[in-house]
């Protein structure tokens, strides 16, 4: 079974989601705090409407109210597509979206994965098309300090994936360039590539990268080298404050799970019986921003995260 | 400029109305115009409006303005205090007499003319907004910000040679322009005038305009002062009751100057009346309706409380935080509503010597609006055409919320910049790092973004002083300085030509500012 968390608009969410330790600001404390926040809110509404006091999931977690059961997909909370969107004319936004491929999920479903996580975008915010997708590869990380990217090997998750190589880029690089063809995204972008990575990646590519995002505690520390090879190849560097392990798999199970800061929908453990059973394992997590360009207002913001849980977590084709 | 010259960017001439040579080439006090003691008719723009406006000032409040700072009482400094640059013997004009009927107060240093006050520079920002809503919006969320920027800019130690006891030229314009008669005042029963009015027509602003549901009837100020025929008028003709309130108490105020010419034929294709009485209420917050004819202009907030800084950095970080805060306030629908006679207060607390790190304002407790559910549909969604018709002719009935008196507390400026320690309040510039964070932004410019937020964070947590501080410690460590509060010309030409030096320097290497731009020597 699949399953969808979506925060809704984090911007207009009230508060919770949005970062209230100021020491703490990276996006995974931001997604989980507004998914927390989200299933609340779903939860609080559905028992409001219901008079019902009761509004925790039964035992096998698969009828409560809150969610949304579409065949094998589980939407956490129940998206209702036909409201939201955006405020004004599509062309009056920038709309952004960043994908995470995450450590030790096959690549061979990245392709999917990416349209998945597209089209739910694109629901979410009624339109049919986006302005730039950032997608980040397991593994990468950027180091400012001698512009050089380390392979860091996935975390030690039982998983038989090696760390992402460079082919598995390519061949994710080719299924974007598709999607950049059918004209649902005006531009492609990559996550802390170092300037030896894109010199040896560009070559490689028929849509060149128009942007290059960098997480950077100090942005004042860009390496030179980097600097003039995107000017050099007109590629925008953008900085971010994503973590590198956005949603860990521990991290959705007590997200899902029964105890006190869970949403009562997974068992405690795979074969326990106090929710759904099985495996969890995270496939993707979805970033997206909506700007008003001529005034910089961000109007929507949000995630989407998809999750296979089941007995036995089967490989997708 | 001639080789001596510098422009440098200070609130005001720390020895202006003294009787040094600083003006050249030389007049004399005491003109016609402004029949100041201190200051010359020539110090003022020569154009009729200023030394008319200055004149119908006086006229209408039937003396001369009144400005006594209180004087920073040194080791030295006689007590009481007596203004020793007042002349009592001086009989030129009649408003001569002012100071013989005790307008320069003990323990206070007197000034006397408008040119005290709008001789002062600030640093004032102007938004346009996508539309009215918008604008009513930014400007109901600006206002509490106002005091909060007055006491982090705080730079004016100084009035007439002498250190005084508050660091901000807020309350001094406010006096220079404050044109009410004794009646307005509340000094004599109310005969000839139609209200005592609390407020100078240069103060802090004392309304809120936008149609927000969040606008809670108990931040309103119950004492408002307003012309209820302009109001009842303004109704009548379409326009909804907050915004009538709004314009209605503006109007209150006499117009100060009108040429003759303009009363001959009434064109109502021009504002030239409206502006008349909307640009001499000098109020923290100003909006702005779209000038006639100029199509391109639209609705505009003025943020005006920001006392110029010594460095064109300074000035920069300022005005560029004031416009990263609006963005936040309209990407997470921000609200810092508090009633407005708080903000009021804030203003007055502001002035204290050294606010910005000794004193508490009253900050609301939780910026954030309670969540919204798609089913609700956004506020501001429903914002998008400025025509659409008010849904609130007055603010709604409050719902069952928390007492008003709950909703605020007294927070320290580092604690509504920064964040509280315990994170019970986000801080402006977690908020504006947070909205940062959600748009894409390049490395070059986030690099300069980082460099003013870190400069404002310092600000407000002292690492870094204000000009006041800087200023008053300059004084304080000067060989001439005998402890007595009085800053004579060698240190005034120090200070001068200290400033000139910080604005190229920018107190790099432990030039001269360090304390001020850097917070350490190497």
């Amino acid at each position: 079974m699949k399953l969808i968390l979506s925060t809704s608009n984090i911007m207009t969410a009230g508060g919770p989601s949005v970062i209230r330790q100021p020491t703490t600001y990276k996006s995974n404390v931001e997604l989980v705090n507004s998914l927390r926040a989200n299933f609340l809110a779903a939860q609080h509404a559905t028992s409001r409407e219901t008079g019902s006091s009761t509004n925790t999931a039964n035992s096998n977690g698969r009828s409560s109210s809150w969610t949304k059961q579409e065949e094998d997909t589980l939407y956490i909370p129940a998206v209702d597509f036909s409201q939201g969107g955006l405020a004004e004319e599509r062309p009056q936004y920038d709309i952004t979206v960043k994908l995470f491929y995450l450590p030790g999920i096959p690549v061979s479903r990245r392709c999917a994965h990416t349209k998945q996580a597209i089209d739910l975008v694109l629901k979410e915010l009624h339109v049919d098309s986006i302005d730039l997708l950032i997608v980040s590869f397991p593994g990468i990380l950027f180091d400012a300090e001698d512009d050089s990217e380390e392979d860091v090997s996935s975390v030690d998750d039982g998983s038989e994936e090696p760390s992402d190589d460079f082919d598995s880029t390519i061949q994710t690089w080719r299924s974007l360039e598709s999607l950049h063809e059918q004209g649902k995204i005006s531009q492609l972008g990559v996550a802390e590539f170092g300037s030896e990575r894109l010199a040896r990646f560009l070559p490689h590519t028929k849509v060149k990268p128009s942007v290059d995002q960098i997480n950077l505690k100090d942005c004042c520390v860009v390496p030179k080298s980097l600097i003039l090879y995107a000017k050099q190849e007109k590629i925008e560097l953008l900085t971010h404050n994503d973590c590198n392990d956005i949603l860990p798999i521990g991290t959705t199970r007590e997200l899902l799970g029964p105890g006190e800061r869970g949403a009562g929908i997974l068992a405690s453990s795979p074969d326990a019986s106090d929710g759904l059973q099985g495996d969890i394992e995270t496939q993707w997590v979805v970033k997206y921003t909506a700007v008003v360009k001529d005034r910089g207002v961000v109007e929507n913001k949000g995630y989407f995260a998809l999750a296979d849980v089941g007995s036995c977590v089967k490989p997708s084709t | 400029m001639a080789p001596n010259e510098s422009p440098i960017t200070l609130t005001t001439f720390p020895r202006l109305g003294t009787k040094d040579d600083y003006i050249q080439p030389y007049y004399p006090p005491s003109g016609p115009a402004l029949r100041s003691q201190f200051v010359p008719d020539e110090i003022a723009n020569p154009h009729i409006r200023f030394p008319t406006l200055a004149a119908n000032i006086r006229a209408r409040r039937g003396r001369k303005v009144e400005l006594n700072v209180p004087v920073f009482k040194d080791k030295n400094t006689p007590s009481p205090f007596k203004d020793p640059t007042v002349n009592y013997d001086l009989r030129n004009w009649p408003e001569d007499d002012d100071v013989r009927n005790g307008a320069a107060k003990d323990d206070h240093v007197y000034m006397d003319a408008m040119a005290f006050g709008m001789g002062s520079c600030c640093l004032q920002i102007t938004f346009q907004a996508k539309n009215i809503p918008e604008g009513r919006k930014l400007y109901d969320q600006l206002s509490p910000l106002g005091p909060i920027l007055l006491a982090l800019t705080a730079a004016t130690p100084i009035y007439k040679g002498f250190l005084v006891d508050t660091d901000v030229r807020w309350n001094q314009i406010s006096n220079a322009v404050d044109d009410r008669t004794r009646e307005e005042l509340g000094e004599l029963p109310l005969k000839n005038d139609r209200w005592r009015i609390p407020k100078s027509r240069y103060a802090s602003n004392s309304t809120y305009i936008s149609q927000d549901p969040r606008l809670r009837k108990e931040y309103l100020d119950p004492g408002l002062i307003v012309d209820e025929d302009i109001k009842k008028r303004l109704m009548e003709d379409g326009m909804d009751e907050l915004l009538a309130t709004h314009f209605a108490h503006l109007f209150i105020r006499d117009p100060i100057v009108i040429f003759s010419e303009d009363l001959e034929e009434l064109d109502l294709d021009k504002a030239d009346h409206f502006e008349n009485l909307q640009s001499t209420n000098w109020q923290h917050m100003r909006f702005k309706p779209p000038p006639p004819e100029k199509h391109d202009i639209g609705w505009r907030v003025e943020f005006r409380s920001m006392e110029i800084q010594m460095t064109d950095f300074e000035n920069a970080a300022f005005a560029i935080f004031i416009v990263l805060v609006t963005r936040a306030i309209l990407s997470f629908d921000l609200n810092f509503y508090i009633p407005i006679q708080r903000t009021t207060e804030n203003m007055e607390t502001a002035h204290a010597r050294n606010a910005v790190l000794d004193r508490k304002f009253y900050f609301r407790r939780d910026p954030f609006s309670p969540s919204v559910r798609r089913n609700q549909h956004s506020p501001s969604n429903s914002n998008t055409s400025s025509a659409a018709p008010s849904v609130y002719s007055t603010p709604p009935p409050s719902p069952p919320l928390s007492p008003v008196e709950s909703e605020y507390e007294l927070m320290t400026i580092a604690d509504i910049v920064n964040g509280s320690t315990d994170g019970s309040f986000p801080g402006l510039i977690p908020l504006v790092e947070s909205y940062l964070n959600s748009v894409n932004v390049d490395v070059e410019t986030r690099c300069s973004l980082a460099r003013y937020l870190d400069f404002i964070r310092k600000r407000a947590n002292g690492t870094l002083w204000t000009g006041a501080k800087w200023i008053r410690e300059f004084v304080a460590k000067h060989p001439a300085y005998k402890q007595d509060s009085a800053v004579p010309e060698e240190i005034c030409y120090d200070l001068v030509r200290a400033v000139d030096e910080m604005t190229v320097k920018e107190g790099a290497d432990g030039s001269v500012g360090w304390e001020l731009l850097r917070g350490r020597k190497d």
